[in-house]
């Protein structure tokens, strides 16, 4: 006999974390989804709004003065990333294997270019190779504006990149792999191709397309350094604030999508095989001292720490210079701004509420939503569906995201019309751009939890929330301050997102350094541009110091059982 | 007979087209320990994950209290729960931990205080309230997760492997502690554990399961003695299990030997298998004194102590094995050495018949 089906009745939990994760959802379907699906349609449709086809793409490939970008994106994206893994893998490499002293030094001077605008360094290229430039004399004639200028500057900016995903590769090592090759005879360089670079091979390719996306998908160094030479994502903005030809914008966008969603699915599928490729009982692998290996690797790692505090070094002497070349007595006059043209104290104002704003409103909005996404019980397509929707931000660059918004919201009946040109917009961009890595710091954090907390806590008759708030939450607080770090960074020196969003208003730092630069006022631009360095940096060292204090604070409860 | 406590009705569970769970129906009657026992995957975590509600069933009723909690989420049900990996709130101390399901009941303060101070001694960690889970050892941190469940006095209490992670010895203790405190609490319990031994030294009843069924169910004495499958003859404690033929008149031919036995149930010239537990095989020796005794060599010795194992082979019993468990004074007595031959005694009682295959029912 067949029992009837059970009809599982929901409790009040159920009812508010489904809810919950329904909200979630449509939170990201409008911020996300729906305006990415409306400038797809914008791409085959006339600026009256009449279907056209492919018209719009058939006019691009047939212009050779924009489809000529896709070839300069590709290669000159390809040529960074090739030079940033090497790199990046060399220094990873000294880091993780080698003995060279001053391992701590070096891996904080590695990550300094994530607390600046990537415009940054583009500037500094100015002021060291520019027509004025203190070693103009190195290029041999050639220009620093156009492809040159490009590739240094991308790789200055994604070098950290690909170093944090290359050295968590490198990290862990299994040391009996090692071990078993020295047992078998293998030669240095044979173990160094068949374990190091084999271990290593998942996080290379995973490295490799991270940093392809970001050079292809950047609009701060091309802007500013890239001259008449044409690029993908300086056409966006050419298209649309120059030319207003918003159609054309969304066919740019749509091959900007290609490889960002190309380099997403990768990204994916190389994750999950570096992980699996680890067994829980690898030995760490400890680097023995080898003097000759050592000295030429610490050459190495001197050298690349010097140019990456070269070039922000240089950018920090640029903004107290009083007049570059001629006159180089320091100054604070550049940080005025009330002289320079596109940029002021105000714009640094807004960039600081923004941060804040996108600190606080995204890591909550985050981590709850990662804890509805992995605890809820009940609606598990809703759940996946969700989680999903949290992974496609990786995929969009975030001049796409810019434009899509514009798209959605000044559609003229869209009721969320008001949000246009206000803070809040600015926001919205800003956590959604950044939604996938911080959801998957949550998840991770909330997956190393006792996954029956939610069962015990049922089981007491304790609502969820009571234990998301007593428990979950202060267990997860160092991932919830991570997250929250992460997203201030980034909003103090993201351009591509809300290069299109901001009104007269609500000015950016960084968007009054792309401006400023614009206009010829260098110095001024390069002043704003290291206020958002020194800005980073400080809460960079906030952060480190909570951090510090939270993990003395609950030292008692982290002890490992016995 | 009273009725039952919990009254579990064709139950069963599917994960898309996998059956975890076949028809399950079970009685558990108030304050009885039950354990459900069972090879890995059998589905006993399954089964209860739908009586506590945490996954409900596909199909199937459960009744607790002569109330239909068959669909109820979790937080609508009467039960403590505890696992194997304790489940502890790291962030709070032991006593917070325990007064965790009293907090939300706006009970006064002292009371709340007055409670975990008992539950803290009844668990025998009286002066552990203001310390961190971290800060106990495993089988500590298990006794509080117990006390955490049974603070708000749920009328069931469910346990899944609450001793797998503990060592050895530690789990020796913590099973007669479990034991003697549902004893003097008379809660309704149900534990989940795939170790034999200690479900037959703590349960009331056993629940034999195997691939989403359940095997058999009854008194561990039954379950040892009077198994109703071959599975479970196998899988609860040693067991020969014998391939032979039945004849007529109520016997069975085992190798080249005739023993008695009840028959029922199997024509004759049916293969069946025979199963014997070691420690019913009695030795006598040189003499055969007995009928239902066959003749055979001894194989091998091997000294544990109390008693020996016999290994026995050849003689009457031909190409079959036989192992038998002889007390260390019987043996000193008998002076067995390898390659002896000796005859068996196998009294017909303690031999039950098995159809040749298994098979589900
Ligand atoms: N969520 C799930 N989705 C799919 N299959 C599942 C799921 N949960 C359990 N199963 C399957 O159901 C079967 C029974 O699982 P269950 O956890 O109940 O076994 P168990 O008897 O508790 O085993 P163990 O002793 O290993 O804990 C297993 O084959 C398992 O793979
Ligand atoms: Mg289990």
């Amino acid at each position: 006999m067949v029992a009837p089906r059970v009809r599982p009745r929901l409790g009040r939990d159920e009812w508010l974390m489904g809810g919950g994760l329904l909200v979630l959802a449509l939170y990201l379907a409008i911020t996300l989804l729906v305006p990415l699906a409306l400038m797809l349609t914008k791409s085959v449709q006339d600026r009256e709004g009449a279907f056209v086809g492919l018209a719009n793409f058939a006019q691009y490939f047939t212009n050779p003065a924009l489809s000529g970008a896709i070839g300069n994106s590709l290669w000159v994206s390809a040529l960074a990333t090739a030079i940033t893994i090497a790199l990046a893998f060399g220094y990873a490499y000294a880091l993780n294997r080698s003995c060279i002293p001053f391992k701590g030094f070096f891996r904080l001077v590695a990550m300094l270019p994530l607390l600046a605008p990537s415009l940054l360094s583009a500037i500094a290229l100015v002021y060291l190779f520019g027509n004025q430039g203190a070693l103009k004399g190195w290029l041999f004639g050639e220009s620093i504006y156009g492809p040159i200028g490009i590739v240094i500057g991308s790789v200055f900016w994604t070098f950290p990149h690909a170093l944090i995903i290359i050295s968590t590769a490198l990290a862990t090592a299994d040391a009996r792999l090692y071990e078993a090759s020295e047992s078998l005879g293998a030669s240095r360089w044979r173990t160094f191709t068949v374990v190091t670079l084999s271990g290593a091979r998942y996080g290379l390719i995973s490295a490799l397309f991270v940093v392809f996306t970001l050079v292809i998908t950047d609009f701060g160094v091309p802007k500013v350094v890239g001259g008449q030479f044409n690029m993908l994502a300086t056409d966006i903005y050419k298209q649309v604030v120059g030319q207003q030809n918003f159609q054309m914008g969304a066919v740019v966008s749509l091959l900007l999508l290609l490889p960002a969603v190309l380099a997403f699915f990768v990204e994916r599928w190389a994750q999950r095989r570096q992980i699996s490729s680890l067994s829980s009982r690898a030995v760490p692998y400890r680097p023995k001292p080898s003097p000759v290996r050592d000295l030429a690797l610490l050459g190495f790692v001197g050298l690349v720490a010097l140019v990456i505090l070269g070039i922000l070094g240089m950018a920090a002497f640029a903004s107290f210079a009083k007049l570059w070349p001629y006159n180089l007595s320091l100054t604070l006059s550049h940080y005025d701004f009330s002289n320079a043209d596109g940029g002021s104290w105000a714009s640094y104002g807004n960039s600081i509420r923004l941060a804040l704003y996108t600190a606080v409103s995204g890591s909550l909005v985050v981590f709850v939503g990662a804890y509805l996404v992995e605890k809820t019980r009940v609606a598990k397509p809703l759940r996946t569906a969700t989680h999903l929707l949290a992974l496609i931000p990786m995929a969009v660059p975030g001049m796409v995201l810019g434009l899509a918004y514009i798209f959605f919201f000044n559609a003229p009946g869209n009721p969320l019309n008001f949000l246009y040109g206000t803070m809040a917009i600015l926001v919205l961009a800003t956590i959604a751009h950044f939604y996938t890595v911080s959801h998957l710091t949550a998840l991770t954090a909330l997956k190393q939890l006792d996954p029956e907390f939610e069962s015990v806590s049922a089981a007491l008759k304790t609502p969820f929330y009571r234990t998301f708030w007593r428990v979950t939450t202060p267990m997860c607080l160092p991932a919830i301050l991570d997250i929250a770090i992460y997203f201030f960074i980034n909003a103090m020196t993201t351009v591509s997102a809300v290069v299109f969003l901001y009104a007269p208003h609500t000015t950016l730092a960084s968007v009054a350094v792309l401006n400023m630069d614009d206009a010829g006022d260098t110095a001024p631009a390069a002043a704003m541009a290291m206020l958002i360095v020194y800005t980073s940096a400080g809460v960079r060292l906030l952060h480190a110091w909570l951090s510090r204090w939270l993990l003395r604070r609950t030292q008692a409860w982290r002890l490992q059982g016995r | 007979m009273t009725t039952p406590y919990l009254r579990i009705r064709n139950l069963s569970k599917h994960f898309g087209d996998f059956t975890a769970l076949d028809n399950v129906n079970i009685d558990i009657y108030r304050g009885e320990f039950v354990c459900f026992l069972g090879p890995s995957g059998c589905g006993k975590t399954t089964l209860l994950r739908a009586i506590s509600g945490l996954d409900i069933q596909t199909h199937g009723t459960v009744e607790q209290d002569g109330r239909d909690i068959s669909a109820l989420p979790p937080a609508k049900r009467d039960f403590g729960i505890v696992f194997q990996s304790y489940a502890l709130f790291q962030n709070l101390t032991v006593a917070r931990n325990i007064a965790y399901g009293l907090e939300n009941r706006k009970q006064p303060k002292a009371a709340i205080q007055q409670r975990v101070t008992e539950l803290l001694e009844l668990i025998g960690l009286p002066d552990s309230g203001h310390k961190y889970p971290a800060q106990l050892s495993g089988g500590q941190q298990q006794r509080v997760a117990l006390a955490r469940a049974l603070a708000i006095s749920p009328g069931l209490l469910l346990l899944d492997e609450p001793l797998s992670a503990l060592d050895a010895k530690v789990r020796t203790h913590l099973r007669e502690e479990i034991k003697s405190l549902q004893r003097r609490l008379g809660i309704t319990t149900i534990m989940i554990t795939h170790d034999q031994e200690e479900a037959i030294s703590m349960a009331d009843r056993i629940v034999v399961m195997r691939d989403g069924r359940i095997e058999q169910i009854g008194t561990p004495l039954e379950i040892y003695h009077q198994p109703a499958s071959l599975f479970v003859a196998e899988f609860i404690g040693a067991m020969n299990l014998l391939p032979a033929t039945r004849i007529g008149h109520g016997e069975i031919q085992l190798g080249s030997a005739r023993l008695a036995c009840a028959v029922q149930g199997y024509e004759p010239g049916a293969a069946v298998r025979a199963a014997v537990r070691p420690e019913d095989i009695v030795c006598t020796g040189k003499t055969n004194g007995h009928a239902n005794s066959l003749q055979a060599e001894v194989h091998d010795l091997e000294f544990m102590g109390p008693f020996f194992w016999l290994s026995l082979g050849g003689g009457e019993l031909g190409e079959h094995r036989l192992r038998a468990q002889l007390p260390s004074q019987r043996a000193r007595e008998l002076d067995l050495r390898p390659r002896e031959a000796l005859h068996l005694h196998i009294p017909a009682e303690h031999i039950r018949l098995f159809p040749n295959s298994y098979s589900h029912g």
